[in-house]
């Protein structure tokens, strides 16, 4: 969720939209909350039913998914709506897919959500901390 | 290879001795009431009800091919419930394997599921989970193997001493979070199943995902399930079992008793608990209570079908 009414933006209504661009992408990012890679570990052993960090699965590998083009995993038959989503995984994106995947990309193969956003952060961290 | 892995074997009545039962309670379906009770109390009841000498076992999500902490020898644990099925005094009637039988649907984790499980040297009616569906849209490796009788998209029915066991497929379509689905197909073909049945005829659906909403939130329902357990409101017994869950999990609706097994693999965590399904990591010691069969036996009057779940340690 985006949410720009944030006390330290609560100034004068020109600064706000002279800043828009730099605001939305903070705001952003203040909406997840800062994740804890260790929790994050954990917390992945749910997601081992389909993935791993090192092989493919019923889904692909995570080694470097943080930063990495969506549908590029070598070896992996994709959905074709992954492939062709031309979506790059930041945090921020992986928050959305972990919320509800079908909704950022109908058509993709994983249904799989983690609903409390808390925990997504986690899981995110531990993924970004595997280059 | 058609869907039973093995046929053959002689009937041989009740199962008498629940051997490892353990801490397993023996449930028991009455004029609709469920009730849960010791299994020594149990056994003593069934002495009072007729038995029809229909006893079988249900197996669930074996997951071949799986390696990750949660289990890193499926194929040890495997082994070990088949060494205790072998050890019954009493062999069951035959096996249901309620899905998911390897992890990736590869050739090769399908050899392996085939070869084990034929060491049972007993007849074994399959299903398939959706991790024996190659990239969760094609079957027919799975149907090439165990599905080479049945209708449609892989569904069918048989008869065992009265008893109609209805096989569904509810893994190749997906919706909400996850949900199974069982399709307008099926669901015209099991109209049409049941249609020349008595109302008294016990019913027995085997099924992947669980045909009630156990948790539809992790995907664990069948959207379409509803539709499906209509078409069975007539019969005085249903009786669904189902995989996908890997934990013990019951609920009675009127005539309709609903079970979710414990996987040989691996154990998941309990609904809503945690940040989704998944493999659960416990300690090395407890897994193999958090593992299992489950064995039923049908009677008529008291208790049409019971159900015991047995870890494979307690």
């Amino acid at each position: 969720m985006i949410k720009f009414a944030k006390p330290a933006f609560a100034g004068t209504a020109l600064l706000c939209l002279a800043l828009t661009p730099a605001l939305a992408r903070r705001a952003h990012a203040q909406a997840m909350p800062k994740g804890d890679p260790a929790l994050g570990k954990t917390l992945y052993q749910a997601c081992m039913g389909c993935h791993s960090v090192d092989e493919n699965d019923i889904g692909p590998k995570h080694r470097g998914v943080v930063g990495r083009k969506a549908g590029i995993v070598p070896g992996y038959n994709y959905s074709v709506a992954v492939k062709n989503s031309g979506i790059i995984w930041t945090p921020e994106k992986l928050n959305l897919w972990l919320t509800n995947p079908q909704k950022l990309v109908p058509g993709a193969k994983m249904f799989f959500s983690v609903a409390n956003p808390k925990q997504r952060a986690d899981i995110i961290a531990y993924l970004g901390t595997q280059k | 290879m058609d869907r039973i892995l093995k046929d053959g074997v002689d009937r041989r009545g009740m199962l008498e001795c629940m051997g490892w039962a353990g801490t397993g309670a023996l449930f028991t379906l009455s004029g609709g009431l469920a009730s849960s009770v010791a299994l020594e109390g149990a056994l003593a009841a069934g002495g009072q009800s007729k038995q029809i000498g229909l006893n079988f076992l249900q197996i669930s999500d074996t997951h071949i091919g799986f390696k990750k902490p949660a289990n890193p020898d499926v194929v040890g644990t495997l082994n070990e419930t088949i060494a205790k099925i072998k050890a019954l005094p009493v062999q069951p009637d035959f096996i249901v394997h309620t899905g998911d039988i390897t992890h990736l649907a590869t050739p090769e984790q399908f050899d392996t599921a085939q070869q084990l499980l034929g060491e049972l040297n007993l007849p074994i009616h399959f299903i398939p989970g959706e991790h024996d569906i190659v990239d969760l849209t094609n079957a027919r490796p799975y149907l090439d193997r165990f599905g080479k009788e049945t209708k449609g998209d892989g569904w069918y029915s048989f008869d065992v001493k009265g008893v109609h066991f209805i096989g569904l497929i509810n893994v190749l379509a997906f919706v909400n979070k996850g949900m199974g689905s069982l399709g307008a197909a099926q669901l015209a073909w099991l109209k049409d199943d049941v249609a020349h049945l008595s109302a008294s005829t016990p019913i027995v659906l085997l099924s992947h995902f669980p045909l009630w909403p156990l948790f539809p939130e992790w995907g664990w329902g069948t959207s379409d399930g509803p539709q499906a357990l209509a078409l069975l409101k007539r019969f005085a017994s249903v009786t669904a079992l189902n995989g996908h869950i890997h934990q013990i999990q019951r609920k009675v609706e009127g005539h309709m008793m609903f079970h979710a097994a414990r996987s040989t693999a691996y154990p998941q965590p309990a609904p809503g608990v945690g940040p989704g399904p998944g493999p659960l990591v416990v300690p090395s010691e407890q897994l193999r209570s958090m593992l299992g069969i489950s064995t039923l036996q049908v009677t008529t009057s008291v208790a049409p079908i019971a159900i015991t779940d047995s870890p494979l340690a307690a």
